[in-house]
């Protein structure tokens, strides 16, 4: 009998714990989540404080090098220059270099660079380090360099004079002064030469030397960055006295930090736990537009994606607005196109649209002369039903996308087996091997309307990765890369867009809008993409 | 691991040796059979340090990245390469940091070490003490609760009860930091040390304590039962004097097994608990190198746990045979 007696009290108690932990967090809902830039309440911005950034992995204070991933590249925007960086309106604006002007026939570019700029440890900044990381670095094809694929077009870079560079095209490319503002930092010469640029740990680990408006006060393995304001920059002079990224490899830690005020922004990539941030108090979340897409592709090797009538099918079977509302909390908009309304001035959405219509979606298969003939749920044409095999790897929300997709697509009476991979081991096949048949991701891209990296079909061994090719497409690609002239490419990428929309190169699902999580003290902080506010930082400032 | 021979006589040092040098010929071996089998499936497990790249990167990039790193060589040229230079004692670059992978290992073990001492103390001293309890109180409200509660220890999931201490400590109350080791060096300071300790080293004390309560409260059920504490009681003894020195003493043996197997497990890096709380052990390089496909520092971290597990065994099993003299190694 006793014993039953404490079964019973165990269960109690072990109710209560339960309820205990869930029931956490529910009473705080009293701040509204959204609310406008309180700049203009504010007192003026004030020298002093810090702000901390979360990062996931240990940094590598290299901008070129093949192991600076997305925690390098926020530290490196802020200890480096480049020559340009995104303008407010995204469109490139002057960094080191001061003003940028292309030959009649666009296969020279020249730029003209600041002469005030010193790096950290003092030296001068010249036409040299320009011509050095370009020559040595970013055209060595045997080094692998991030990024370098923007530059294949780039010849060699000449020094004019110490403060006067020209970059020698082998083909016109337009977006050269918006690649430049992206990822492409110039590092020093007289630090790097006769070293292999990879194997210098010296700098790429322990103390880098840059231009930006930080620099490095003490790094921590596993821990910590720590930048410290640079009183010689070249720019206005930062506000904030350090920057410290976080090394948190765990992103609901992101969360926990930034409402127990331990971190002062990011950008939130798993929205689950968005709703409790937005109820959160000195905790605000702002949806800024971002050059990304999100995808699905069909491997167009395959015959029966080769007619689109089955990718228009695949486009109405899915509601997309209903994912974007559950999966994403109304963090995006669909998308038609690959173009993303970041860039405000190529941006159309005046294209073939696709609602979420089921019955269409089968008559469009039909047509295509997929139907159920033998009953079982399945479409099938010439004996051979429909089966896709569906391949993804596992980040962020592309799981749960991925399996509403799924849904949505068995609807209609394709069979698709979903299958969710360890996200390396997505790339070695899908982007590697190419050995898959339909895959679900996002591309984000500089702030530039030239897409050829994954739609031209020069590029199928590239990013190419659905393996598509359209002379049409091509020839209006290559057209907007060449042309410099911003109303002249508008009109061509406005005709992309449509030719786009229509042929479905890539299934266009949506543009998601980054969820920037910020405490409300911090100020100054342009209304852009956190990766592009960092370019800014040293007008950001913090308001007891 | 350990072989005992109740029957025989203990006999002297060079017994002793012969032993260890046995057991360090056998632990050779391990550890060649390890580093074969982890060398080969992490070379196997699809997807490598080429696809860890960005994921835009071109062909081109890739293929530079895969002969820099000399992953183009066939995989058994490549084990020879790797298990050659180890024996010199040089475990390799790591991948993802160009840093030497003995130097990585060595700037994060010291914190896991601080960790497994703490978690270790505070297990040691409250478990032993609940198990005993619980055994003399058998079948009573004490022992429901400490058995309550090890149940609940051990099946409540580290990181679950993590985030929730987090949420408690940090967010709503703010009394500790969620994350981090705390300031070392020129502003190291005590309350920042140990405030950073609290929270892990409480999820790692409800995984650890659990076992050595529930051991020690078996063994000491086992041992009270013994003809000769009966004995010890009958000749008048006082209960506390039979109960902590003819009984636990005796009860600790099996106990001294357990710790001996948890400590490797805590010193090999809690992952989970390490990744939830920033704590830059061990743990965290693990995952660190499976995600950056980083096979140099993977093969590093696989042989120095290797080792300590080897050698904890090794160290238990002498312990074993100076508590019980019954007990001999061969």
């Amino acid at each position: 009998m006793k014993t039953k007696k404490w079964r019973f009290m165990s269960v109690i108690l072990v109710f209560f714990l339960l309820l205990a932990g869930c029931s956490y967090g529910g009473d705080s809902s009293n701040s509204s989540g959204e609310q406008s830039e309180g700049e203009g309440t504010g007192s003026d911005p004030k020298k002093g404080g810090k702000v901390s950034i979360p990062i996931v992995a240990d940094p590598t204070f290299n901008p070129w090098h093949p192991n600076a991933y997305a925690e390098s590249n926020v530290v490196n925007r802020v200890l480096f220059s480049g020559l340009t960086q995104p303008g407010k309106d995204l469109a490139p604006s002057p960094d080191l270099a001061t003003k940028w002007e292309t030959s009649d026939d666009e296969l020279e570019w020249t730029f003209y660079l600041r002469d005030d700029v010193l790096w950290h440890d003092g030296e001068k900044f010249t036409a040299e380090d320009v011509a050095y990381t370009f020559n040595e670095i970013v055209l060595n094809a045997e080094l692998g360099a991030n990024n370098s694929s923007y530059f294949q077009k780039v010849k060699e870079v000449q020094v004019v004079n110490d403060y006067e560079v020209k970059f020698i095209m082998e083909s016109p490319v337009a977006a050269l002064p918006a690649y430049l503002s992206f990822n492409t930092e110039i590092v020093p010469k007289h630090i790097f030469e006769g070293e292999d640029p990879w194997e210098l740990t010296s700098f790429n680990k322990v103390n880098p030397v840059g231009t930006g408006a930080y620099k490095l006060k003490s790094y921590t393995s596993g821990q910590s960055v720590v930048l410290e304001r640079n009183d010689d920059f070249y720019g206005d002079v930062g506000l904030l006295d350090e920057i410290e990224y976080k090394v948190l490899p765990d992103v609901n830690t992101h969360v926990a930090q930034i409402l127990s005020g331990e971190l002062s922004i990011f950008a939130l990539d798993d929205l689950a736990s968005i709703e409790r941030i937005e109820q959160a108090e000195g905790v605000s979340v702002f949806g800024r537009e971002t050059p990304r897409f999100f995808w699905i592709i069909v491997n167009h090797e395959e015959e029966k994606y080769q007619d689109k009538r089955v990718k228009q099918a695949i486009l109405h079977a899915i509601d997309r607005q209903n994912i974007i509302d559950t999966v994403l909390k109304g963090y995006g908009t669909i998308a038609d196109a690959g173009i993303a309304p970041a860039l405000e001035e190529y941006y159309t959405d005046d294209v073939a649209r696709y609602d979420y219509d089921p019955e269409k979606a089968k008559e469009l298969l039909a047509e295509a002369g997929w139907t159920d003939t033998d009953g079982d749920g399945i479409v099938d044409k010439d004996g051979e039903p429909f089966s896709i095999d569906f391949k993804i790897g596992i980040q962020g929300d592309l799981e749960a996308v991925s399996q509403m997709v799924q849904q949505y697509l068995v609807k209609i009476g394709l069979d698709v087996k979903l299958n969710a991979m360890e996200w390396n081991a997505m790339i070695q096949d899908v982007v590697v091997n190419r050995n898959y048949e339909m895959s679900l991701n996002w591309w984000r891209y500089p702030a530039d309307p030239d897409l050829s990296a994954y739609m031209h079909s020069a590029n199928v061994k590239g990013n190419n990765i659905p393996h598509y090719q359209n002379p049409e497409l091509d020839k209006l690609l290559d057209q907007g890369a060449q042309t410099s002239d911003v109303e002249e490419r508008k009109k061509i990428y406005i005709e992309a867009q449509k030719l786009m929309a229509e042929e479905l190169p890539y299934i266009f699902l949506w543009y998601p809008q980054e969820a920037q999580v910020r405490i409300d003290k911090l100020k100054g902080v342009p209304d852009l993409a956190f990766g592009d506010a960092l370019h800014y930082i040293h007008e950001w400032y913090i308001e007891e | 691991m350990h072989t005992s021979i109740p029957n025989k006589k203990y006999s002297g040092g060079d017994e002793v040796l012969r032993f260890l040098l046995n057991r360090l010929g056998q632990s050779a071996i391990l550890l060649l059979i390890v580093t074969i089998i982890t060398f080969f499936l992490i070379n196997l497990a699809p997807g490598g340090p080429a696809s860890t790249m960005r994921m835009d990167a071109s062909p081109e990039e890739r293929q530079a990245m895969v002969e820099k790193l000399g992953l183009d060589q066939p995989i058994h040229i490549r084990y020879i390469d790797w298990i050659t230079n180890a024996l010199k004692g040089d475990l390799g670059v790591s991948f993802t940091s160009s840093e030497p992978v003995v130097q990585r290992i060595a700037e994060r073990l010291p914190y896991t070490i601080e960790l497994t001492v703490f978690t270790i103390i505070l297990s040691i001293t409250i478990g032993i003490l609940f198990g005993v309890i619980s055994a003399i109180k058998r079948g009573k409200a004490q022992d429901h609760v400490i058995n309550f509660f090890s149940v609940l220890g051990l099946s409540v999931p580290a990181f679950w009860l993590g985030l929730m201490l987090i949420l408690l400590f940090s967010i709503n109350l703010g009394w500790l930091p969620s994350s981090g080791v705390g300031a070392r060096g020129a502003d190291f300071n005590f309350w920042g040390w140990i405030s950073h300790l609290i929270m892990p080293v409480l999820i790692l004390t409800t995984t650890v304590l659990p076992n050595i309560v529930r051991f020690t409260r078996s063994s000491m059920l086992e041992v009270i039962s013994q003809n000769y504490i009966r004995t010890a009681r009958a000749k008048g003894a006082k209960e506390s004097i039979v109960l902590y020195v003819h009984a636990l003493r005796n009860a600790l043996i099996p106990v001294v097994t357990i710790i001996g197997v948890l400590i490797p497990r805590l010193l090999s890096g809690a992952v989970i608990t390490e990744a939830i709380f920033g704590w830059t052990g061990i743990g965290t390089l693990i995952l660190e190198a499976a995600r950056g496909r980083d096979y140099p520092l993977v093969m590093g971290v696989t042989v120095v746990i290797t080792v300590v597990v080897v050698l904890c065994n090794l160290i238990v099993d002498l312990i074993y045979s100076r508590i019980d003299p019954r007990v001999k190694n061969v």
